[in-house]
């Protein structure tokens, strides 16, 4: 069987590929090491956490729009 | 432009950029889909279920074969081993067994994965190995085993009862080990063991047997 870090690489770049972010996200943490050894993983992993950031902040600042307007 | 803004431009910006690193990953991030995938038959293979129809798919709609010579070593190692794990369980006399079976030892013969690694059946007269290391990886794989099954099934017995099929099915000695230690645990918590003794103790003694007879 694969070692469950090698495991959560794929599904993380599956993840990706369905642009769920948020899941591969999560995958990445757990593949923490595999991630650390390779620095186009990691590139990838941090582009994916800033842009769940990004994404939670929008979705906060059009929440607090919506709100505003009504 | 507003802050809003600046952050959509900035997903757009992060979106587009993961997009081409995937692209330019296709055919790496395909044969890792199609190793999770067959780490996913084999993983059920070692817990005692039927995969032909998933493994026959598998080797029908696989282009591995194929690329094989742009493959990087540590996949094509991956599938190999995985091809290992998942042969253990195959039960030769049911035809559609034996079928896939000859399908694998195929892709071994034309090279793509591997030949099966010789495996040393007399005792060596010097213990080159260590013992402890050899233990603690033992218990690692029946960690992540112990992990992944309770993740499905949280009662012990019910794990007890797949490692002891397993352990009555397969060469491989973990599944023996773990139903021991879990028989164990039992006992020494006050729980009646004695169906699930008598059931490893029965396995034990076929298993010397065919040790016995090979």
């Amino acid at each position: 069987m694969l070692p469950d870090n090698e495991k959560s690489y794929y599904k993380a770049l599956v993840a990706l590929q369905n642009e769920d972010y948020l899941t591969a996200s999560a995958y990445f943490k757990n593949a923490e090491n595999l991630v650390a050894e390779d620095d186009d993983l990691r590139i990838l992993h941090e582009a994916t956490e800033l842009l769940v950031a990004v994404k939670d902040e929008i979705a906060e600042l059009e929440n607090s729009k919506g709100n505003g307007d009504r | 432009m507003n802050r809003l803004e600046v952050l959509k431009k900035l997903e757009t910006t992060l979106e587009m950029f993961i997009a081409g690193v995937l692209e330019s990953e296709t055919t790496r991030i395909a044969t890792h889909k199609s190793i999770d995938v067959l780490d996913d038959i084999a993983r059920d293979s070692l817990r005692g279920r039927r995969v032909h129809a998933r493994l026959g798919n598998w080797l029908a709609r696989s282009d591995i074969a194929s690329r094989k010579d742009r493959l990087a070593e540590p996949d094509i190692t991956r599938i190999g081993n995985l091809f290992q794990e998942i042969q253990s369980g195959l039960d030769r006399t049911d035809p559609e067994a034996k079928k896939l079976d000859d399908e694998i030892r195929g892709w071994r013969k034309s090279g793509v994965v591997p030949k099966r690694k010789l495996v040393v059946k007399m005792k060596s007269p010097v213990q080159s190995i260590n013992t402890a290391e050899n233990f603690t990886e033992l218990l690692k794989k029946e960690n992540a085993y112990l992990t992944d099954e309770s993740e499905r099934n949280p009662h012990l017995l019910s794990i007890l009862d797949d490692a002891l099929k397993s352990a009555a099915a397969k060469e491989d000695k973990m599944y023996l080990h773990l139903a021991g230690a879990i028989v164990y645990y039992l006992k020494i918590s006050g729980y009646k063991i004695g169906p699930y003794a008598k059931r490893l103790r029965e396995i034990e003694l076929a298993r010397q047997d065919v040790e016995h007879v090979a």
